[in-house]
Parts: C-alpha cells; sequence; structure tokens
C-alpha cells in the first residue's frame, strides 16, 4: 500500500485528479522588526519582485529573484522570514494572540512561532516544545535573527504537555506528518500507508494532550501539510467525538473539509475545515477547534 | 550585571543597564527574560526571552540582540558602504576606503560595531589602527557578522 499509483488513486476518490505541482516560494514579513512596505521596496530594490499573497496578512510570492532570497541583509536582520505560503495560514486563524499564553507544540524549526511572535508583537508568552536537538538549535537560531523576546523553548515532546502545569489561551498544533509529495519530489517512493497511519496516531495522542491544556475559552488550531485523510479529517472527526472539542468557520484559501472519507461518513461540522490541494501552495490541511461548552 | 557581559559592554566604551532580576544564566548562556516570562519559566527551558549571548572557549560570545541594545547606546560605531556591507557578511574585514563615517572615540585594539547606512547592526570587530590614522588599511577586523545565522543553517 504505497507508491504513486496507490496514493493518487486515493486522491480521486476523494475528488482531485492528481497534477504534479511545484508550490511557489514564499516570504513573510515580521511586522514587528519592519513595515510590510518597508520590505517589499527593500527587496524590489534589490531586484527581487514580489506579489502580495491576497489570502494571507503579510505574505509574499516570489515572482522573481537573481539570488537566494535568504541571502540578504534584510533577511539575516529578521525583517522577514521564509515561509511557503499554506505554512503562513494557521497562526492567523486565532481570534487573538496579542498578551495571550500560547502554546506552539511542534516547534522547530521555528518558521510559525515566529510568526506567532510577531503577531503578538512579542506581548504575552509563547511556550515552544519539540524534541529534536538539531530542530531545536535551528529554532533557537530563528527566535535571535528574528528578535523574538516572548518565546521560553522546552525540549519536551507535545504528548507530554501537562508537565508544564501550565493552561493556554491558543494552541498551535502544527503536528508533525506525512508530508506530501509537492514538497518532497521522493514523497511516493518514501511514504506508506503504515507511516501515514502511525503518524495519525501520534497525532491523536497530540490532540489529546493539547485539549488537556486547553482553558476553557481556548482555541486549537490543528494543521498537517499531509493530504492523507486519516491525519486530517478522520483525526478531526476523532477529536470532535472524542474530546468535548468543536471545529469553528475558518477564512482561508482551499476548500471545505470532506465529510465523507472511503465511503465513511464524518460529523458534518469536519467540513468547517479546510483541505488544500497542491497547486500554488503544497497540500495542507487545517482545523480550528474549541471545547464544546464554551459560550 | 553579570560580569562577562558587563566586561564585553565595556570594551565599546559604553554601558547598558539591564534588570539583574530578570537576567538568567543556563549552561554558560544568557538570556534576558520580561516579568510575565519570569513567571512562567521553569529550571529546564532550552531558551527563553532574548539570548544575550554566551561563553565559548571561555569567550563572551555576544548574541545580535546584545549587539543591538549596545548599538542604542554611544558605543563606537563604523558605518560602511553598501559594498562592504555585504562583504563583512560574508566575514570579510573592514578596509578604511569602505568606511563612510565613524562615532564614539575608539583606539587601536578597541571595539566597535559595524552598522550599514540605515544604521543597522552588521556585527562587530576590533580597530587594528586608531580612527583616526588615514592611511588606507584594514580598518576593523572582523569577530562577528550576520553571516554567521547563515554559516549556522548550513550546519543543520
Amino acid at each position: 500500500m504505497s507508491g504513486r499509483e496507490f496514493f493518487t488513486r486515493r486522491y480521486v476518490e476523494l475528488g482531485w485528479n492528481y497534477e504534479n505541482a511545484r508550490a511557489t516560494q514564499a516570504v513573510r514579513v515580521n511586522i514587528t522588526n519592519a513595515e510590510r512596505e518597508e520590505a517589499v521596496e527593500r527587496l524590489e530594490q534589490r531586484g527581487i519582485e514580489l506579489e502580495k499573497i491576497a489570502f494571507l496578512q503579510n505574505g509574499y510570492w516570489i515572482r522573481k529573484s537573481r539570488f537566494s532570497v535568504g541571502a540578504t541583509t534584510e533577511y539575516l536582520l529578521g525583517l522577514y522570514s521564509i515561509q511557503e505560503a499554506a505554512a503562513q495560514i494557521p497562526a492567523e486563524l486565532f481570534t487573538k494572540l496579542e498578551n495571550k499564553e500560547v502554546l506552539d507544540a511542534c516547534a522547530a524549526p521555528g518558521g510559525k512561532t515566529v510568526q506567532l511572535a510577531s503577531l503578538m508583537r512579542n506581548t504575552g508568552v509563547i511556550v515552544a516544545l519539540d524534541v529534536g536537538e538539531q530542530r531545536l538549535r535551528a529554532l533557537g537560531n530563528q527566535l535571535e535573527r528574528c528578535r523574538v523576546q516572548n518565546t521560553i523553548v522546552y525540549k519536551l515532546d507535545a504528548r507530554k504537555a501537562m508537565r508544564l502545569q501550565q493552561k493556554f489561551d491558543c494552541i498551535l498544533l502544527d503536528v508533525p506528518c506525512s508530508g506530501n509529495f509537492a514538497a518532497d519530489k521522493n514523497w511516493f517512493r518514501r511514504r506508506t500507508l503504515v507511516d501515514v497511519e502511525r503518524n495519525a496516531l501520534v497525532q491523536r495522542q497530540m490532540l489529546e494532550e493539547a485539549a488537556n491544556v486547553l482553558k476553557n475559552d481556548g482555541e486549537i488550531v490543528y494543521s498537517t501539510c499531509s493530504l492523507e485523510p486519516e491525519e486530517d479529517e478522520l483525526n478531526i472527526d476523532w477529536a470532535i467525538k472524542t474530546l468535548n472539542l468543536k471545529t469553528e468557520n475558518i477564512e482561508c484559501c482551499g476548500q471545505k473539509a470532506l465529510t465523507n472519507v472511503f465511503g465513511r461518513n464524518l460529523d458534518s461540522s469536519v467540513s468547517k475545515a479546510r483541505r488544500i490541494w497542491p497547486d500554488k501552495t503544497q497540500g495542507f490541511f487545517v482545523a480550528k477547534l474549541e471545547r464544546r461548552d464554551r459560550a | 550585571m553579570i560580569k562577562p557581559l558587563d566586561e564585553f559592554v565595556k570594551r565599546f566604551r559604553t554601558h547598558i543597564v539591564l534588570d539583574e532580576t530578570l537576567l538568567v544564566e543556563k549552561e554558560s548562556k544568557y538570556y534576558l527574560l520580561n516579568k510575565k516570562l519570569r513567571k512562567h519559566i521553569s529550571s529546564d527551558f532550552l531558551y527563553a526571552g532574548t539570548y544575550l549571548g554566551e561563553i565559548r572557549h571561555k569567550e563572551f560570545v555576544p548574541s545580535f540582540p546584545l549587539l543591538n541594545m549596545i548599538a542604542k547606546t554611544d558605543a563606537s560605531k563604523v558605518y560602511v558602504d553598501e559594498k562592504t556591507e555585504w562583504l563583512f557578511i560574508c566575514g570579510r574585514d573592514v578596509f578604511k576606503r569602505g568606511v563612510k563615517k565613524t562615532t564614539g572615540t575608539a583606539g587601536k585594539g578597541d571595539y566597535t560595531l559595524v552598522m550599514n547606512l540605515r544604521d543597522e547592526c552588521l556585527g562587530f570587530g576590533q580597530f587594528l589602527v586608531d580612527s583616526t590614522e588615514e592611511r588606507e588599511s584594514v580598518a576593523v577586523q572582523n569577530l562577528l557578522d550576520l553571516g554567521d545565522f547563515l554559516r549556522r543553517e548550513r550546519q543543520h
């Protein structure tokens, strides 16, 4: 149960005809360090052509650049970050971030942590967790480069977040996932359904722990860059039915999430989540969750 | 202030004021918290607040946020042209011809911040000649530049 044919046949069953896509490179202005207009003007003066991404607050497509956008003074000064467009969506979905207590449960290498800090204008507190040594070092470097001031990093598995003995207003659960072919040219050769199911199980454990450390009026944003419904709609359906959570409407690109997966009917509110098939962005899935008993 | 930090800042012939109750050291790395972080932090953290620098091989290695704090004082600074800016970021020393302006007093051996013409800190170095000397030569030896982030990324 692997290979291009196997997975693309599944995509057809889910309503999407496979097209080989490669995500267009994108950047995000770190608005705590630069005004959007200023950052854009400086990059354009260097000959980098940008186009505002309509569905994001601070994101721009790279239309043309003669050199790596990671090799400019502006990048090194933390005025912007290189961040794939779909990956910029989750942090923007929280209702309010300034002065909040935020958990970034799977934070490394830190692109979304920096984005959260930027949206929070360095107020409040971000607790950032991850487990890989190298990835945590990369996270520290990102925080330093982008002049983040409101984050505490712990080496801790998101499934053990209760050890922090803290509850959070906002939880970003950008879980480790199987990825997708648009972000990895060897994806079809590397992935099997067994991997997908193993990841889905870990993701459920993370969702459960996130629900345990969520304040009563808090919000969870769950995201993956996987196209496999086991890691996406099926997990959200499970969370709704098991963790006393409900989905909230979100506004972003993509289509309503599926409520019928391989013949299995899911809770109709799963459709409030978004499924993004690869095109200009990589494949992505995002859902916003709250407690069912929240007023 | 914590001694290695204090001594480092003094080499720029300036000083900065940091709230000592918000300074923390963890495995020879120094961080500046704010009151909210102080309330939430536990001892097993890996990184917190504003990273200030670390002791490496008995030398204090500053972070870029610390250099930015020093840049807000009357510390010695050399302002370099655009070409020199990128050469410096690539690890090169600063030649006198690339220097547009110097501020503060600095003599041979003193530390100086290296700034671009937008008043942004690119790193720091050490004067190899007196800042008032006229002769064409290497003016500032590169000790740390922003390109360090790229070098670290490559390591990862």
